[in-house]
């Protein structure tokens, strides 16, 4: 019995102490193009990236992959995870891909055209895909995924799509069309194998889609197929021969190892022992530049989170911190470069407002700017009332933040400390941090990576929007409330082509950088790196591997 | 087996249900009250108000939590544990997987570091006072008292990166997809290092333990007596002093099965074990509810078994426990 009792106390103690690392995977997606107003149609032919030099690609060979968890299942319509989509992703397609640039090209469909009014898309799917059983795709198998799966399961596409959708039909086997209640602009942004990839109807028809045998013996019409999974250790994927991109894959095999730990996963690439990681991190990318061997990149999305910004979120119903001199002084206390210098090491950028420059056809750089002035912040914190007290300190504020930001937590606390405010920074684990900010609102700031995805609609609208102050998770944390912001946002997403689009989302960032209800930190980038044996990875979407080859095939 | 013994074993399974209904209940508390939810993971980072909704009640989470543990019970008690949240795949099915590398990563570690232990701590007391006692008592402590990310990164950079002796991570060679005997071979040179962490750690325990029994007993009357009866030293320290040290040695190990898996979860991260402590840890992570109350009720199930093991043994041992 007492030994029982021990346990317990122990068992009580692990849940505690395992305050962890694990980074949270942020929003997924990855763009689209500017779309013209009028008719679209897609013409450009399926083609791989160039290759590095003028080197013939060569056929064969496996790929060892480090990856950070588990991926638990491969079902990757009824999760945002990116613990799934970095694995299942290369067994599926969506009905568009993503370039480099993250605009539109085609996967699934060849081409696309968009009405006059922007309410219908028609898609042409590309003739003769074959699922990796055999049984032909089609257009069924695509109104089945969203209507069965989709728009009930995958989060970002449950919550964009339901409102405006109205209905999607599909008058033959190689045509679909989706009809919206409203004229709907970024669509194009929100098909790629991460946000909507496409199931097979014949598996899942009839099943729980979330208990489903096929989850973990899935069946794609992706450039790989499925093999084993050898549970928290590693799982194996092989070449689709029948495989609808020409020449594609390179690769026979493509094998996915767990390493949880960075510094293994670090140690197990320069050894070879795998030969590409998603689980390198910027410290580690300075030991790799040098590393003989090794190739280093970096990439503004992946299937965790694209165009990501390191964001404060003020706790605007706690004062003084309603007051926008309060705000601007402690952006005016933050040494953002700094920051990106000691805690990124160089990577990233400085960010300037709540739209990433690299979405650049919405990004406005003529913003208000708050320069590091430690003086100026001083004489706004005077200016609104904000005096040392007896103990020196002008104000007292709460900083839970999940332990991925400790460092943030650390220089933090140091450089709003300069100006008076004292920091109490209370690191705790990703999920714990999470609830206390958006659920239990118990802060007075806190900091979350921001992923804008490919579209202002799909990752900012939700962080600004008065009608989004909820207790959930990567809502409007600031309570943030302007009329004047929503309506724009409305406007943004009933408009038609970027171009068009593009004032909705500047104006925002005009007055977002007035009023401050957030400071935007850093504008951060994936890493990523591969023995230099390897190449043509398309770092930025989980169909990375795609057209990747090896100079050694065995 | 004794008449005695049937009853005992018997009295002491009866136990068993009330002991885990409580482990349940405790942890099932514990487990809610930990700031946190899992849907986070289930609903994803939409911030859309209505999908959280939908997905809570879907899986019963916007329920009262004494409403939700009675629906555990009553599940349980017809064995269904549920679906985890992170593997779409009934619990049991997820955690048998991940059952054998941990079986094997701290069985080799256990029987590694007791007979290690009791030889070292046999050869400390022997020699109680000397160098070589010197040595053996400020080695294991070191190793003791190191934590065991750092001792384990330790060994990996000395023996896996630098002399390149082992792997660094895993336990199969995935390249070499070996099968039959190779294969054993392989998972073998994978097991080492982190067999050897483990094994470190645990080695003072039982090596201080045994030198403190076996000096114990060594001031006492009946050891005196063999003596005086003229057995060989060998035979007083083996038969007698020995075999009375054991007593504490087995209880003590008995309770460290517990201790033995905590330290297993850190030293599986390290090195990419795909075992149970890893699991945990990401169950943990996640809010995996369901997840984490099967583990916990495993490794429960584990920790009264050894118990049940343990008390059995010491009545072996010491013919004066009886069972009542």
């Amino acid at each position: 019995m007492k030994h029982t009792f021990v346990l317990l106390a122990l068992l009580a103690t692990a849940f505690s102490m395992l305050g962890c690392t694990s980074a949270p995977p942020a929003t997924t997606q990855l763009p689209a193009a500017t779309q013209p107003a009028v008719v679209t149609i897609s013409t450009q032919p399926t083609t791989a990236p160039a290759t590095e030099a003028a080197v013939p690609s060569k056929e064969g060979g496996t790929l060892l992959v480090a990856i950070t968890s588990d991926p638990g299942h491969f079902n990757p319509s009824i999760t945002t995870g990116f613990t799934t989509h970095v694995v299942a992703d290369s067994m599926f397609n969506g009905l568009v891909g993503l370039d480099e640039n993250l605009q539109p090209i085609p996967d699934l469909a060849d081409e696309w055209q968009v009405s006059n009014d922007g309410k219908t898309y028609t898609f042409h799917l590309h003739p003769g895909i074959m699922w990796h059983d055999g049984t032909p795709f089609t257009s069924a198998d695509v109104k089945f995924s969203f209507e069965n799966i989709l728009l009930k399961f995958h989060s970002r596409t449950a919550a964009g799509l339901t409102p405006v959708l109205d209905k999607i039909e599909t008058p033959d086997a190689n045509t679909v069309v989706f009809h919206f209640q409203v004229p709907y602009g970024p669509l194009l942004q929100r098909l790629d194998v991460t946000e909507a990839p496409i199931l097979p109807q014949h598996i899942y028809q009839g099943t729980d889609p979330q208990k489903a045998d096929a989850n973990l013996k899935p069946v794609g019409t992706g450039p790989f197929k499925f093999v084993e999974y050898a549970k928290g250790d590693h799982v194996t994927l092989e070449k689709n021969a029948t495989y609808f991109k020409k020449g594609m894959p390179r690769l026979d095999k493509v094998i996915f190892k767990v390493i949880p730990d960075a510094n293994a996963a670090l140690q197990a690439l320069q050894k070879g022992e795998v030969d590409y990681s998603w689980a390198t991190n910027e410290s580690q990318m300075k030991t790799l530049q040098g590393s003989p061997g090794i190739t280093t990149a970096k990439a503004a999305a992946s299937p965790g989170g694209s165009f990501c910004i390191n964001t404060f979120a003020f706790n605007l119903e706690h004062p003084p911190l309603d007051k926008v001199q309060v705000r601007q002084a402690i952006n005016h206390a933050i040494d953002r470069q700094r920051i990106q210098n000691q805690i990124h090491f160089g990577f990233g950028k400085v960010a300037t407002g709540p739209i990433s420059s690299r979405m650049s056809w919405f990004y406005n750089p003529n913003v208000t700017k708050y320069d590091f002035d430690v003086e100026k912040a001083k004489q706004l914190l005077d200016q609104a009332g904000v005096k040392p007290g007896a103990d020196g300190a002008r104000l007292k504020l709460v900083f839970p933040h999940p332990t991925t930001f400790n460092k943030y937590g650390e220089l933090i606390r140091e450089q709003l400390g300069a100006v008076g405010i004292q920091v109490q920074d209370a690191p705790m684990d990703f999920n714990a941090a999470t609830d206390r900010v958006f659920v239990k609102r118990d802060f007075d700031l806190a900091i979350v990576s921001f992923c804008n995805g490919p579209d202002p609609e799909i990752g900012v609208r939700r962080v600004y929007d008065s009608r989004n102050i909820k207790p959930i998770p990567f809502s409007n944390g600031a309570a943030y409330k302007n009329p004047r912001i929503d309506e724009l946002f409305d406007k943004g997403a009933l408009t038609i082509g970027n171009e068009q689009r593009a004032p909705s989302y500047l104006e925002i960032q005009d007055i977002l950088t007035k009023d401050l209800p957030y400071l935007w930190f850093i504008e951060t980038e994936g890493t990523r790196a591969h023995r230099s044996e390897f190449h043509d990875f398309q770092n930025w979407t989980g169909h990375f591997a795609e057209y990747a080859w090896t100079d050694n095939p065995k | 087996m004794s008449p005695s013994l049937t009853r005992y074993m018997f009295r002491r399974l009866a136990q068993v249900l009330p002991i885990l209904l409580g482990i349940l209940a405790v942890n099932f508390v514990l487990i809610h009250l930990a700031p946190g939810d899992p849907i986070y993971l289930l609903a994803g980072d939409s911030g859309d108000a209505a999908y959280y909704a939908a997905m809570r009640a879907k899986y019963g989470l916007d329920q009262p939590i004494v409403n939700q543990f009675v629906l555990y019970l009553w599940n349980a008690a017809q064995g269904q544990f549920g679906y985890s949240f992170a593997y779409t795949r009934p619990v049991f099915e997820v955690i048998g997987a991940r059952v054998p590398p941990t079986l094997l990563l701290m069985g080799s570690s256990l029987v590694l570091s007791i007979s290690i232990g009791l030889w070292l701590g046999a050869v400390a007391a022997r020699r109680a006072n000397s160098s070589v006692d010197h040595v053996i008592s400020v080695g294991t402590l070191i190793g003791y008292g190191m934590p065991a990310f750092w001792l384990a990164q330790l060994l990996v950079l000395v023996f896996a990166v630098r002399l390149g002796w082992f792997p660094i991570q895993g336990m199969v060679d995935l390249r070499a997809a070996y099968q039959g005997a190779p294969l054993v071979l392989d998972i073998l040179h994978h097991l080492f290092l982190p067999m050897l962490t483990l094994t470190l750690l645990h080695l003072a325990l039982v090596t201080r333990l045994t030198r403190t029994g076996i000096r114990q007993e060594q001031g006492e009357d009946y050891v005196r007596t063999a003596r005086a009866k003229g057995l060989a030293e060998n035979q007083v320290q083996q038969r007698h002093a020995f075999r009375n040290a054991l007593l504490p040695v087995v209880t003590t190990v008995g309770l460290q099965i517990g201790m033995l898996f905590m330290g297993a979860v850190l030293v599986e991260i390290i090195f990419a074990w795909p075992g149970l402590g890893r699991l945990l840890y990401d169950a943990t992570l996640n809010r995996d509810y369901p997840l984490l109350m099967g583990i916990f009720l495993s490794v429960s199930l584990c920790v009264i078994f050894a118990n049940l093991v343990t008390d059995v043994i010491y009545t072996f041992l010491d013919p004066r426990v009886k069972f009542t």
